[in-house]
Formats: C-alpha cells, sequence, structure tokens
C-alpha cells in the first residue's frame, strides 16, 4: 500500500488506478456479514509436536491465540483461563500450508490469450470462492493461496492473494494488504500457443523479444507522463494528459517495482536471460516458477535473491520438464536459492504436505527445512511473510492440527484454523465446514499449467 | 561397470549395505543372504530380525535369523536397520509407451480410429530402453502391467514386466495376459454433444450396443471357424456339401477376442460412474467375462453390488477429484471402503505424479500409503501393491511376496515402503542387485560436482 501513495498520480486518478489494479483494494471495503459465530477471544491449542517452521519443532508445545493472531507458543503459554482449549496429544501442529501457485477456483479463465501480453488481466475478476478445489484444498491445511494466470502468455496478468475461508463471501476471502504479483512465462507454452496461429512469438527468441518490447513502451509512457507531471509542475494549464492505458500501466509498475514478478520459467538459460533482461529494465525476478533445472544454475542465481516455486519430483510431461530431477529442491537449497514447493494443480495441493515429506528422501531435507518449502518459503514469494508461514507471536493464527507426521504419507488434517477460527474439522459431518453448509461450484479441470492447450 | 561400483560404495558410506565387492558379486545372481532386516513377507507376516537366501535368481529359504541356514560361499548383505519386502508391482502403467508426454512421436498410447481394437497388442510397442523405467524401479516398483491409453472401448492387450533386463524378450513376463476395456463418457467421442460429426458411436447405448454387436460377432466367426474346421475333416457329401474346404480367412481382430471370451485372460475394465459400472457389468455377465474393475472412482453407491459380484478391483487414481458436494475423501477411502466389504483391491500409481502418467510410477508405494492414511489396513495396502496384483494377472506363484521358490524381486530400504520419506537403497531383480542409478541420478551427479 505504502508503495503506491507514491504514484506518479494524484487524487481521483490514484483512486481510479486503485480500484482498478489493486485487488487488495476489494478487502477495505468488506463487510463481514458472515460472522455467524465468533472464534473465541482465546483458544489454547495444547501439547502438540509443533513444528514452528521458523524456530525448529517443540515436541509437547502449545500454542495461545488472542484475537485471531498468535499470542504465545511454547511448552508453557500464558493464556488466560477463560480460553477456550483443545487437547492436541498425540497430535502435530504446523502453520498453515502455503501454496505459491495455484490455479484452482479460477473456472477456465486462466488465460486471456488473444495477446502474449496482458499485463491488467486482474485474477479477481475470474475468482470463484465456492469452487470445490478451494474445499479439497482446505482439507488438505491450505490455508493461503496465490491465484495465478496461466502460461500462455509472456506476461499474463496480475494474480490474487487468497485466505482459504470456504464458506465466506469473496471479499472475506481476499488476503488484506498483500503485495501484488504479476505472473510471467517462458518457454515451450507461449511459443507454442501463439506459434500454432503463425503469431510472435513462435520460438524463445521472439518471447524474449515480445517483452524486451514492452518495457520499451511502458518506458515511453512512463516518459510521456514525466512530461506532462512536468508541465503541470511548472504551471502550464494548457498542457494534456496522456491517456490511462491499462496495459501500460500495469507494465510501468513492474519497473517501479510495485509489483513481485512471478516468472514461469523451466530451463536453466531462460533463468540466466530472465534475470539479464530484469536487470536490463531494472525490476527484481521474485520467484521462479517450476524453474526444473535450477539445480543447473542455482549458485548464480542465489546472489539475485530469486526464489523458486518448484515441484517435488514432477518430470517428463514435455521436453522443458526432461531434465527434471527430484532433488532439484534440496540441491538448490544447498546452494542458497530459497525454495518453495507449490501444487500447480487441483491435486497435489491437497497433499502439499507430504510432497515436503519426499524432500527428506530426496536430498536429505531436514524436517524444518521441508516444512519451511510449504510454509515459510512459499509465505517469502507471495511477500507475506510478516503475517504468516510459521508459528511466531504476532503472526496470524492460521494453523493446522494433523493426526500424524505432516510429512509421512499418513498424515490428515485434522483442523485447520485461519485467523483463529475454525474453517475445516476433520470429525464434523458432512463437509467438516463450519463455515460452509451450501452447494459448491465445478470448475473443472486439473487446474495445472500444463494441462490444457492453451499452456495455463 | 564403474558406475556401478560406485554406487555401491556410495551405499556403504549411506547405508552400509555390504561392501562393493559383495554387492558385485550380487549383480551376477549368485547365492546372496540377506541378513538382519525387517522382512515384510505379505504372505505370512512380518520377521523383525530376518534372513533371507537367494539363489539362482530365486527365493531360497526366509525366515528368522538363526532359524534359516546361511549357506557357505554366500554373499551376505547386511541389512540391520533397513526394511525388506517384495518387489512392488503396478497394476496399471503405459510404461514403454511413452517417453515425453507432449511429443507425439514418443507416444504409442492407443488407436483411436476405431473404438474396438482388441488386436492391438502392447507388446508391439513397449519400448524396453524407457528412460522411465530406471526412475521406477529405484523407487522398488519391479514389476508392472502395462495397458493401453483409455480412448477406445476395447484398447488392446496388456503385457505384465519386470522392470530389468537385456532387452524387451527379457523384460516382458507375459504378453497379452489381459484385454483393457474401458466405458464411460471419454470414449463416446464420436459426434454428439456438438461436435457437429454425427458418427455412431455418440452416446453410451451406442457404445455398448457397438460393444456387444463386436463380442457376437467374435462368437460367430468362432463358430464358423469351427464348423469349418469338422468340414474339412470330412469328404464331399452328395448332397454338395463340400468337404476338405480351406477354413474361412483369419479375422485377427474377433479371434483376439476369444481368449476372453472363453474366460482363459481377464478383462480390465475401466469404468468411474456407478451407473456404467452396472451397465457395462450386464454385458460382462451377458458374455461371462472375467473381469478386473479399474478406477470406479465415483461408484460409492454400488460398492455393495461390486463386492456381490466378487471381482477383483484396481483403484487408481486414489488422487481422483470427488464431485462437487461429495466430502473432500470421497475417493481417498476407497480402498478402505472395498476392503472392509471382501473385495480384493489392487492400488496403481495412475496419476500419482502429475500430468503424463507414466512417469509417476514411482510414486506407486506412496498411494499406497494414502489409502493408509483413510483406513486401509496396512496388510492390505501393502498386498495392493504386490501379492494382490501378482494374483490378479496370473503371477500369483512367481512374484508378490517373499516365500521360497518365488522370484527373488527384493527391495532393501532404510525405513517403511509407503512413506515419502523413506529412501531405497538396493533393488534386487531375478536376484541381481540393480545399479541404483537412472537418467535422473546421472544428472543429480553431473551438477552436484
Amino acid at each position: 500500500m505504502g508503495t503506491l501513495t507514491q504514484s506518479l498520480f494524484g487524487g481521483s486518478l490514484l483512486k481510479l488506478i486503485l480500484n482498478l489494479l489493486l485487488p487488495g483494494a476489494l478487502a477495505l471495503v468488506a463487510l463481514p456479514a458472515w460472522a455467524q459465530q465468533a472464534p473465541p477471544a482465546d483458544l489454547v491449542l495444547k501439547n502438540a509436536t509443533v513444528m514452528t517452521a521458523s524456530h525448529g519443532t517443540i515436541t509437547h508445545g502449545s500454542v495461545w491465540v488472542h484475537n485471531g493472531k498468535i499470542a504465545g507458543v511454547g511448552e508453557q503459554v500464558s493464556a488466560p483461563a477463560s480460553a477456550v482449549v483443545v487437547d492436541a496429544s498425540g497430535k502435530w501442529l504446523t502453520p498453515g500450508i502455503i501454496d505459491p501457485h495455484s490455479h484452482s477456483a479460477l473456472d477456465s479463465d486462466v488465460n486471456e490469450a488473444t495477446s502474449p501480453v496482458t499485463p491488467s488481466m486482474m485474477m479477481i475478476d475470474a475468482f470463484d470462492n465456492r469452487d470445490k478445489s478451494l474445499y479439497q484444498a482446505l482439507a488438505g491445511g491450505v490455508t493461503t493461496e496465490l491465484l495465478l494466470h496461466g502460461s500462455a502468455n509472456m506476461i499474463g496478468g496480475q494474480a490474487v492473494v487468497i485466505k482459504n475461508k470456504f464458506g465466506l463471501p469473496r471479499e472475506a476471502m481476499i488476503f488484506p494488504n498483500a503485495p501484488r504479483s504479476i505472473k510471467f512465462a517462458s518457454g515451450e507454452n507461449p511459443k507454442r500457443v501463439y506459434g500454432s496461429r503463425n503469431q510472435l512469438p513462435s520460438t524463445r527468441m521472439g518471447n524474449f523479444e515480445v517483452m524486451r518490447q514492452s518495457f520499451e513502451n511502458a518506458k515511453a509512457y512512463m516518459a510521456s507522463w514525466d512530461a506532462y507531471n512536468a508541465k503541470v509542475a511548472k504551471g502550464d494549464k494548457a498542457a494534456t494528459a496522456p491517456k490511462v492505458d491499462l496495459k501500460l500501466e500495469a507494465l510501468a509498475d513492474v519497473l517501479r517495482g510495485k509489483l513481485y514478478v512471478q516468472i514461469h520459467c523451466y530451463r536453466a538459460d531462460e533463468f540466466l536471460t530472465e534475470e539479464a533482461i530484469a536487470h536490463e529494465y531494472g525490476y527484481k525476478i521474485r520467484a521462479f516458477h517450476h524453474a526444473l533445472e535450477m539445480y543447473k544454475v542455482a549458485g548464480q542465481i542465489a546472489p539475485e535473491n530469486t526464489a523458486i516455486a518448484t515441484f517435488s519430483d514432477w518430470w517428463g510431461y514435455k521436453d522443458e520438464a526432461w531434465d527434471a530431477i527430484p532433488w532439484n529442491a534440496v540441491m538448490s537449497m544447498r546452494q542458497g536459492v530459497k525454495v518453495a514447493l507449490k501444487s500447480d494443480s487441483n491435486d497435489h495441493i491437497r497433499r502439499l504436505n507430504s510432497e515436503a515429506g519426499k524432500m527428506v528422501h530426496y536430498g536429505g531435507a531436514t524436517e524444518d527445512e521441508a516444512i519451511r518449502m510449504v510454509t515459510l518459503n512459499p509465505a517469502w514469494i507471495i511477500g507475506v511473510d510478516d503475517k504468516v508461514g510459521s508459528i511466531d507471536v504476532g503472526k496470524d493464527a492460521d494453523l493446522v492440527i494433523w493426526n500424524a507426521d505432516p510429512l509421512s504419507t499418513y498424515a490428515r488434517a485434522e483442523k485447520v484454523y485461519i485467523d483463529g477460527d475454525l474453517f475445516f474439522d476433520n470429525t464434523m459431518p458432512g463437509f467438516g465446514t463450519p463455515h460452509f453448509n451450501g452447494a459448491m461450484h465445478d470448475g473443472g479441470g486439473f487446474g495445472s499449467d500444463d494441462s490444457n492447450e492453451e499452456g495455463n | 561397470m564403474k558406475t556401478f561400483v560406485r554406487v555401491a560404495s556410495s551405499l556403504i558410506l549411506s547405508a552400509a549395505v555390504g561392501s562393493a565387492v559383495c554387492l558385485a558379486q550380487a549383480a551376477k545372481s549368485g547365492t546372496v543372504a540377506i541378513t538382519g532386516g525387517k522382512l515384510l513377507t505379505v504372505s505370512h507376516g512380518t520377521i523383525e530380525n530376518g534372513v533371507l537366501v537367494i539363489a539362482d535368481g530365486k527365493i531360497a529359504a526366509v525366515g528368522e535369523a538363526g532359524k534359516v541356514a546361511v549357506p557357505s560361499g554366500a554373499t551376505i548383505v547386511d541389512a540391520h536397520g533397513l526394511t525388506v519386502y517384495p518387489g512392488l508391482i503396478d497394476p496399471d502403467t503405459t510404461l514403454g509407451l511413452t517417453e515425453v508426454g507432449s511429443d507425439e512421436n514418443s507416444n504409442d498410447l492407443a488407436e483411436p480410429s476405431d473404438e474396438i481394437m482388441p488386436h492391438m497388442h502392447v507388446a508391439d510397442a513397449f519400448h524396453a530402453e524407457t528412460e522411465l523405467i530406471p526412475i521406477a524401479r529405484l523407487n522398488g516398483i519391479t514389476n508392472a502391467v502395462v495397458a493401453p491409453g483409455t480412448t477406445d472401448s476395447v484398447a488392446g492387450q496388456d503385457i505384465f514386466i519386470q522392470l530389468a533386463g537385456k532387452n524387451r524378450d527379457a523384460m516382458i513376463l507375459g504378453r497379452d495376459v489381459a484385454l483393457a476395456m474401458n466405458y464411460g463418457a471419454e470414449q463416446r467421442r464420436r459426434g454428439g454433444r456438438g461436435s457437429g460429426r454425427g458418427e455412431f458411436p455418440s452416446t453410451r447405448m451406442g457404445l455398448i450396443t457397438q460393444l456387444r454387436q463386436s463380442l457376437l460377432d467374435a462368437q460367430h466367426y468362432e463358430a464358423g471357424k469351427e464348423a469349418a474346421a469338422k468340414k474339412a475333416d470330412k469328404p464331399d457329401t452328395k448332397d454338395g456339401d463340400k468337404g476338405g474346404e480351406k477354413p474361412t480367412e483369419r479375422d485377427l481382430k474377433l479371434e483376439a477376442l476369444l481368449p476372453y471370451l472363453h474366460g482363459q485372460r481377464p478383462v480390465v475394465v475401466g469404468v468411474t460412474e456407478g451407473y456404467d459400472v452396472e451397465s457395462i457389468m450386464r454385458v460382462a455377465q451377458e458374455f461371462h467375462l472375467k473381469v478386473i474393475l479399474n478406477h470406479v472412482t465415483h461408484s460409492q453407491e454400488v460398492l455393495d453390488e461390486i463386492a456381490a459380484w466378487k471381482v477383483p478391483v484396481i483403484v487408481g487414481s486414489i488422487y481422483d477429484f470427488p464431485r462437487a458436494n461429495e466430502r473432500f475423501d470421497a475417493v481417498f477411502t476407497l480402498p478402505a471402503e472395498l476392503a472392509k466389504r471382501g473385495v480384493k483391491i489392487a492400488i496403481s500409481s495412475a496419476d500419482a505424479g502429475g500430468p503424463g502418467g507414466a512417469h509417476g510410477v514411482r510414486n506407486l508405494p506412496y498411494a499406497a500409503g494414502f489409502a493408509v492414511a483413510y483406513g486401509l489396513p496396512y496388510d492390505e495396502a501393502l498386498k495392493a501393491v504386490t501379492l494382490n496384483v501378482a494374483e490378479m494377472f496370473g503371477f500369483g506363484d512367481k512374484l508378490g511376496s517373499l516365500d521360497v521358490g518365488k522370484t527373488a524381486n527384493v527391495v532393501l530400504a532404510n525405513g517403511d515402503p509407503l512413506d515419502v520419506r523413506t529412501d531405497v537403497k538396493q533393488v534386487y531383480i531375478e536376484g541381481v542387485a540393480q545399479p541404483m542409478v537412472s537418467r535422473q541420478t546421472s544428472l543429480r551427479d553431473e551438477y552436484a560436482k
């Protein structure tokens, strides 16, 4: 939010831009008509194996939640006697699972595949908060998702960050004040989608040139506004404002550093090209998504402070996934790259915890490192690691109680709390959703970047 | 060999399994004694401190330490701290029919020109040198059924493979072991539903009619062949009936259906919806087909019927989505619900590894473990990826458990085989210690330098 007030524009124009471009702005007007039964002011989850994700595991630990925030964590917590106590003896407790790459709940509207550069497409406009995939993810312990565009376009559009408060109105599911992210893509998908129509781009050469040209256009657009603002500052009343161009405005925000850049990218050479273009135009890349060949160049990428959101073990479904190895995550991590696992799938989002468990097997991640790959590290990629992703005092009380070690094959999420409120309870009959009792929508599909011909 | 010694050496460092020399000897399939491990026999329980002797590629002895004689001269493999279990068997894969998912030239999955294609033999397309096989083998999968893709009502005939061998012929343990059938919305691909093609069959009614007619045609063809054969043995009669005439021309398509019409081999019927299960079972019963049901993803309402039919079921994928407005675990609990009703189940790796299918065969054990998380007893889960699969496809006397006389397909791992965190340390196939390498470990090692 802060950076936006430094916009080139002032007054009503700023408001217009805010409303058009900032999904978080919607949360500001959300009125919680939904809050039928308020969660307890004080809640203690007692005597669990607490995997904090930030400071190790407490074998007999408790977590005190006060007004939706974590107020205490440790072997003992000093909660008031009025606190509601949940005995979690013999259970595991983790932060909510965070998926930094989901296409859930977007029906089929993940690609505006009518042009390779569509940065002003807003994912929020396609978000269906009643989609069954949200519920199924919630039952897998997922509390936060970054809903991204597909990968048909080199620049797809702007993401939405949700808290998986299934059953609440759409606006109440938007993560408050989360940074804005924009999805870029590269490689096979854009060149296939446009190449098949005999349009630019049909090669990786074309892909990257389309990007460079877009940023040149954005620079010219910014210069025209600079010139106009300079005239206004000098008191030139005859100065006429350039038109507001949503597409160029979004690209300008990339160059202004106001958008987290999330790039769908598989091959080692393309990571290097993407970083070079980012340096050339002066923006930072927050994360490479998929990033299956990062193990080849992790030493070069680590100093860029670009993270990766990768699969545990997907491979071979396309040429650019041919050199994928399941040791990628741990090898990249050991070379200093921040690593998250992500689903890119309505299926795998339901079991990201055991996908993280595979990292113990493939490369010998510690349990601490593994759990971080699906909690704190994806929170960093989304830019909400100051609010969620670990069990630390002051953070949102997004918590999951598991019946077994969450990194094992055998773990089931038993209770899922978001902001201290219970949103899933495995022991409840029916759906197990205290806040949902209606009809779900079926957006259909696997919800993956590569599961439809458009290349999501 | 150089690679292999290096891998064997790393094994000593990481898991203390024997020595490089021992494993190199084992590679020649001599006599091997695996001692001190926890044996999951599948057929007769768990032996905490066991000995397993392999000779001539077969299991020669299995039992508690001290009660099993270790033959002199045997290579000793110290398996203390390791779990020893029979190689896993995947009942539904496309191994060897696909390489790169998106590359059509590397895919031989199904022949879509007609719905009835029983004369397609997977053995003709199986690419033994596929990179997918060593990758699956590293996680302890030693055998698999390879079936065609699901496009056709009758897709072709499966093979049963071993995931090691010097060439295709050595790896195919059984050709045409089962007929792959499918029924439901996916096969209804011609016309209808706004496609504008308007060809038969475009509905489920059309699919069933087409299938029933094909089975009748095959019966008629066989009757004609038998009649012609009888005549061929007889002299001409005076009323003009000529004996000695040649039998009718062979019809490979109809002929391919005959062993299945005789119930000699199983048909594997892929079907997801409960009402589709009922429709296809009516046809199967009418023709006395020996059915193995596959998928049954959305058949929760007919599980009692399935149990009453006494047909085995392959559950795959356990990760298929429930319908909207079903509880999240409606599919996760299928193996447990079937087993509870006494149904013999197998679990497949289908969809266990992202898009593509066969690339996820290595995740087979985790699909079984997931069934345990949702109520399937552990022993049943292990059986569902070993002995039950072997029995369903006619290899129950050779594979699927640690029993004397069976093929020595044996896996050593550092923990519970169904847990994602477990690392497989050594795989034996026909008693031969497999090099624990794949294209992926080569890439790993190249870039780890």
